[in-house]
């Protein structure tokens, strides 16, 4: 289990938490946020390369904080893999089997049981076997005897990820791990992480600046943006229900409008830039509302909508075409290409605009 | 090469290249021709050219040895880390490339000379400076660390740190992450700043002359010889000096300096 409690992390001034964060063991959190929010500085913190301005980490239910990196027992893996570039695939793995059960002491209960790699009399022998058996966890035994200058990035971060876990960690903390590498091999990927993570019942951090892949692979998401948290929870309710402005910019939200209550009544949400909306509940004087760009309705029969609205561009996204409106507030509506069509909606034209109630999503101003 | 036109910018680097080329290597080889293998031979006969050559070479490289020992982790350290007063740190490392060679021998005598502070010091424990080979490796050692701490430097700060935060997440102590992660893909940097710092050392003159005329290094049997008996006699030590010289830095600029500008391994 990780667990993070008011942790907080500076670097030339810059401080990112406190930061409250549990993940247990077996559970995916990823850590999302823009780059330059300081998520990296979280998890090298957590690894113990960078220390903690003030608060505490605590691995499998023990106060790490004070110690130094090689007695924490977490596994990292960067970007770029950084594999040793001097050592070849197979002495990569083996790097921290030497000291896995390293320090005599320190070696939780739930390894005692096992003699560490490379400790007996055939040591050499266990570690190439515990080395053959993890590259065939991640899919590389065809690559042991080959240098990392020589793989593709996929092959990279296998390598790396088998690198980490030979040293048999209690964390596995994951920087941006799929970024440099190719789109089909990052779904593969995604899936031996996911395997791995459950299979070892291995907490594990992964720091991404991409929602995509957070939503893939995370039980949990916790969104920080600029050094704070802004919000955790299931992938699916961030997406649905962002807690602020920020986190719905940044999850891709496109219609995000700053508006206030209609003293007249409180239901109906006055756009800054023009019209109204009608909400399900009251909302504050000053708020934001936040609409998905499928649940705007659009129509060409007049006097049925909340909104009136020109129509200013068409872009094709897969079958669907996202429909740039100004209504005067500039929206965006998604619109299956069929229906568009039939409908007669082009460039220039007049439409009305619809939304349900519970679909405009109310959050805090700021 | 016919049908194409070779632009006169390239033509105007290239022959400003030319004058430089032969401006260095021009007297070099014809000393080495006017020596001839006949005069290389002879050199080798006379006893004092001999011992003076193994003292060169010997003082050169004890100087290069001490010069790693501190050189090393002076550099890795500045490679590193951030700390006050680093800039001065590094122009003073720096200093000795713009001292004058002969002011250097002259500021190292203030100091360990029999009447400095660190000679008298020392010379109850039979550590002498003046007219000795440690007076020959400190005046080699004053003139020449430069090369290695910026060579080393150079290498570690090559090295990306995070190489080391990965070792250590494995289990590698600070000092085992350097010695099994970052050293090895270092080392060709420290070297070639290590061959680098032993050829400034053999050739020295001007700091050493003034520390130890006796034993005479090379460069000063080279000198002696051409004041008391002229350019012929002067020939075979400085040819057969710069011929070692010469081998050493073809096989370091072979061997060494060209796999360091390869691209590092594991960069996106």
């Amino acid at each position: 289990m990780i667990e993070l409690r008011a942790l907080e992390v500076e670097a030339g001034g810059f401080r990112v938490g406190p930061l409250d964060l549990v993940a247990g063991d077996g559970r995916y959190v990823v850590l999302l946020g823009p780059s330059g929010a300081g998520k990296s500085l979280v998890l090298e913190a957590v690894a113990g390369v960078r220390p903690a301005a003030s608060g505490e980490v605590r691995l499998a239910g023990a106060d790490v904080t004070p110690l130094s990196p090689e007695r924490r027992r977490v596994g990292l893996v960067f970007q770029d893999g950084l594999l040793f570039p001097h050592l070849t695939v197979s002495a990569n793995i083996a790097y921290g089997m030497r000291g896995a059960g390293r320090d005599g002491a320190g070696s939780p209960a739930g390894l005692a049981g096992n003699a560490p790699p490379g400790a007996g009399r055939s040591g050499r022998a266990a570690r190439d076997a515990e080395v053959a058996r993890l590259a065939e966890a991640v899919g590389v035994t065809a690559l042991l005897g080959r240098r990392p200058a020589t793989l593709s990035g996929g092959e990279r971060q296998r390598v790396a990820l088998a690198r980490a876990l030979a040293a048999r960690p209690r964390a596995l903390l994951l920087d941006e791990p799929l970024s440099a590498v190719d789109p089909e091999s990052r779904e593969e990927l995604q899936e031996v992480l996911r395997r791995l993570c459950r299979e070892r019942r291995l907490p594990v951090l992964h720091v991404t600046h991409d929602r995509d892949e957070a939503f893939a692979l995370a039980d949990e998401c916790v969104v920080v943006i600029a050094g704070r948290l802004h919000q955790s929870g299931r992938p699916l309710d961030v997406l649905r229900r962002p807690a602020d402005a920020a986190v719905a910019r940044f999850l891709g939200a496109r219609n995000v409008l700053p508006a206030r209550r209609d003293p007249r009544d409180p239901c109906v949400a006055v756009l800054r830039a023009g019209g109204s909306l009608r909400v399900a509940e009251p909302l504050p004087d000053e708020a934001v509302v936040v609409v998905r760009p499928e649940d705007l309705r659009l129509s060409t029969a007049p006097g049925h909508g909340q909104l009136v609205a020109t129509v200013t561009r068409l872009t094709l996204q897969g079958g669907h075409v996202l429909v740039g409106l100004e209504a005067p507030a500039s929206l965006d509506a998604l619109v299956p290409a069929g229906e568009l069509d039939a409908a007669g909606i082009g460039v220039g034209k007049v439409v009305t605009v619809t939304v349900r109630p519970r679909d405009v999503h109310v959050l805090p101003a700021g | 090469m016919s049908g194409r036109r070779i632009s006169p910018f390239w033509a105007l680097c290239a022959a400003a290249g030319v004058v430089l080329v032969t401006f260095v290597a021009l007297p070099a080889a014809s000393m080495i021709a006017g020596a001839g293998a006949g005069l290389l031979g002879e050199a080798m006969r006379q006893d004092d050219v001999r011992r003076s050559l193994v003292l060169t070479v010997t003082a050169a490289l004890i100087t290069t040895v001490i010069g790693f020992l501190f050189g090393v982790p002076l550099a890795y350290l500045l490679a590193r880390r951030e700390f006050p007063g680093k800039r001065a740190v590094e122009g003073i490392i720096d200093l000795p490339i713009v001292f004058p060679h002969t002011a250097a021998g002259i500021a190292l005598l203030t100091v360990y000379g029999r009447q400095g502070v660190a000679g008298r010091l020392l010379a109850p424990l039979g550590i002498e400076f003046t007219e000795t080979m440690a007076g020959i490796i400190l005046a080699m050692l004053f003139v020449s660390l430069p090369f290695l701490v910026d060579g080393a430097r150079e290498a570690f700060a090559l090295v990306d740190e995070r190489y080391e935060h990965v070792a250590r997440t494995l289990g590698s102590s600070r000092f085992g992450a350097f010695a099994r992660v970052t050293f090895p893909q270092a080392w060709r940097g420290v070297l070639a700043g290590a061959v680098l710092m032993w050829g400034r050392g053999i050739s020295e003159f001007g700091a050493v002359v003034i520390l130890a005329y006796n034993p005479k290094v090379i460069s000063v049997l080279t000198f002696e010889r051409f004041e008391g008996f002229g350019l012929r006699a002067a020939q075979p030590p400085a040819v057969l000096i710069v011929l070692v010289a010469f081998v050493v830095f073809l096989l370091v600029r072979t061997f060494l300096v060209p796999r360091r500008r390869r691209p590092k391994a594991g960069a996106p």
